[in-house]
């Protein structure tokens, strides 16, 4: 699949991903001269393209990044959610392509095979296939409803879920949101009270781009089908401390806060 | 962005690789602020000349680019430097740091700077005007120019104004542009109105706001005053233009009616002394964070005349520009008693940490580098009081 981001420093080039979850600063994150990791996993960023949100710390790096590219261990490429001066500078006085602009990290996983192509500014994930779903959290005086999905479905098995489902061709994600809510609980539902930004969730070679809906409902008795095994109402603090779905409490926090 | 044919022309790499990096390098970040076109500038002063900041990394990319042509197309100068040219061996530098530096220098020379090294360039090696566009990298410095002068820049990275440098052209974002050099708060300053209250003002500035552009009532500064002031405030925040009611050129052109207001006195100043002071004794004291004006260094002088220092454990350096020292050699006569004056250095940018683990300054930036970038326990009075702990 390919994600549409934005050129920044330009160039080309294919290679494995380092992902980190944090913010770089190679002012200490990385060897100048040996490329090595200090940080997140470990590992090496020589000939790899490095993924993480932004860079951070002491100007410097900008020349640690240089110090690479001199002892011939610079990352092959590097992608950034949202570029700052440092690591910018240093891709561009050290040749290496970068792209920033991309949603999200989570999009990436240790280990994929990427083909950076910073002219565009964009990145292909080879293999990795693009899925739309969406997710709904049906609230009911203050509590939503979790459904467990048996150990049989084929995603996240076992879990505690919203509402979810796929985006079938020719529908909006809300009228999928609503067809959804009908199939697997047997409520109708209006206009949704609230919705956020997607969501993306690596699932092996599967990137969910789950689009999340709030729906208020009074008092109400879902019927559940054979897509799931068990439902429960569940205040928004305690879907943390529940074994879900990656990301369930992220969105209805993001949802019941306006963000 | 929206670029000229002639921007596009360099961008493509048809006046060479040089200025095509350079290129890059300025669109990339007009790009990640925002930046709709570029604009000229006037003038560059470089951050990243000190071999302890920047490194081995740095110093390949500076022989890489002087290699490469690279040459400055406006007038350009340096940051202070990590020692002294000549009188390294005093500030317990090895062979090996003074010859990396001396490399470095050099190597700018190559690309046309002016290789004075120093933060206040703005008392006589680079002066912009009321309204020039410059692109300048030295916090204490750019604050300045844009506050007391009325010139426009960015806080801008060594390498980005480097490049700047090279094409003459800068991205236009930010503090280039109008709406954005507007006060954001009011700031009402109750202070004793000598420097040393200054850098306690700004100190407290920065720690109250952070970020912003404050608007002053209550103070008069002069040189001296608005470089102690804009040094602390970029120190102990990322303040980078300030305005003071009938005192700096741009404050009259703003309503600043319904914008919060901030005040500053005896509570908030005690509060900023403290953060700044860690230690009671020390081991060096450093006088010229940012580099002494030739009024200071009279002041100086003038203080120390007919005293004389009796506690041998402690040194003492006075860090200015080569300029100032070459024009006051009576001051200098009187200071070289205390300690070595020193040229183009100071006490962050130095790698003191080998020798010292203590210093005190009158400086509120030094006062938040020195323990971040020095590893050193710091003090932070004014002059009088840390010549008292020698005499």
């Amino acid at each position: 699949m390919i994600v549409n981001g934005r050129t920044i420093s330009p160039g080309k080039a294919r290679g494995e991903v380092v992902m980190l979850e944090e913010p770089l600063s190679f002012l200490g994150g990385v060897d100048g001269s040996t490329g090595e990791l200090r940080v997140g996993r470990g590992g090496n960023v020589a000939g790899k393209v490095l993924v993480f949100p932004k860079g951070k710390g002491s100007t410097v790096g900008s020349f640690v990044m240089y110090d690479l590219m001199v002892h011939g261990v610079a990352p092959a490429a590097v992608v950034n959610e949202s570029a700052e001066t440092i690591v910018a500078t240093g891709a561009v006085i050290s040749s290496i392509p970068m792209v920033d602009s991309v949603p999200t990290v989570y999009m990436f996983q240790d280990g994929d095979m990427v083909t950076v192509d910073a002219d565009a500014g964009t990145v292909d994930i080879e293999g990795v296939e693009m899925r739309d779903t969406v997710s709904s959290a049906v609230m009911v005086d203050g509590k939503v409803l979790l459904l467990k999905r048996p150990d049989s479905c084929h995603s996240f098995p076992g879990m505690w879920s919203l509402v979810a489902g796929k985006i079938e061709p020719g529908e909006t994600p809300e009228q999928a949101a609503r067809r959804e809510i009908a199939e697997e609980t047997g409520l109708k539902v209006g206009e949704p009270d609230a919705t956020t930004k997607p969501v993306h969730v690596r699932e092996g070679k599967v990137l969910w781009r789950v689009h999340p809906f709030l729906f208020r409902l009074d008092a109400v008795d879902p019927v559940l089908n054979d897509e799931n095994e068990a439902f429960e109402w569940v205040s928004p603090e305690d879907i943390r401390s529940r074994d879900t779905v990656t990301d369930t409490f992220l969105v209805v926090d993001r949802m019941l806060n306006g963000q | 962005m929206d670029l000229t044919r002639e921007e596009e022309a360099i961008l493509n790499g048809e006046e060479g690789e040089g200025k095509q990096k350079a290129m890059e390098l300025v669109t990339a970040l007009g790009k990640i602020y925002g930046a709709e076109d570029l604009i000229d500038i006037t003038s560059a002063h470089l951050s990243g000349a000190s071999y302890k900041t920047i490194g081995d990394g740095g110093l390949k990319y500076l022989e890489d680019m002087a290699a490469g042509g690279a040459r400055v197309s406006v007038l350009s100068t340096l940051n202070p430097v990590g020692m002294d040219r000549t009188r390294w061996a005093e500030m317990h530098i090895t062979p090996e740091f003074a010859e990396k530096q001396l490399r470095i220098i050099d190597l700018y020379g190559q690309m046309g700077l002016r290789t004075t090294c120093s933060c206040t360039p703005y008392t006589g090696a680079n002066v912009p005007s009321f309204g020039d566009h410059v692109a300048w990298a030295e916090s204490s410095a750019l604050s300045f120019v844009n506050s007391f002068i009325g010139a426009r820049t960015n806080r801008e990275g060594g390498p980005g104004a480097l490049a700047a440098a090279i094409l003459g052209k800068t991205a236009n974002y930010g503090l280039h542009l109008d709406d954005n050099r507007r006060p954001t708060v009011v700031i009402d300053a109750d202070i004793d109105g000598s420097v040393f209250s200054y850098s306690l003002l700004g100190q407290a500035v920065g720690m109250a706001i952070g970020s912003g552009v404050p608007y002053f009532r209550g103070i008069s500064p002069e040189t001296e005053e608005a470089k102690a002031l804009s040094a602390a405030m970029a120190a102990s925040g990322s303040v980078a233009l300030w305005h003071a009611e009938g005192a700096t050129p741009e404050a009259g052109s703003f309503d600043v009616s319904g914008l919060e207001e901030v005040s500053i006195g005896e509570e908030e100043l005690k509060a900023a002394y403290d953060k700044l002071n860690t230690v009671d004794d020390v081991q060096l004291i450093a006088i010229g964070c940012p580099h002494l004006t030739d009024k200071e260094m009279h002041q100086i002088a003038a203080f120390l005349k007919g005293k004389r220092k009796v506690n041998k454990d402690v040194e003492i350096w006075f860090c200015t520009s080569e300029e100032v020292r070459a024009r006051c050699p009576e001051d200098v006569k009187v200071m070289e008693e205390f300690g070595p004056v020193l040229a183009d250095t100071c006490m962050v940018v130095a790698p003191i940490e080998g020798a010292f683990q203590r210093t005190g300054s009158n400086s509120a930036k030094a006062g938040n580098y020195l323990p971040t970038l020095c590893s050193q326990k710091a003090m932070c009075r004014d002059i009088p009081a840390l010549m008292e702990l020698v005499m």
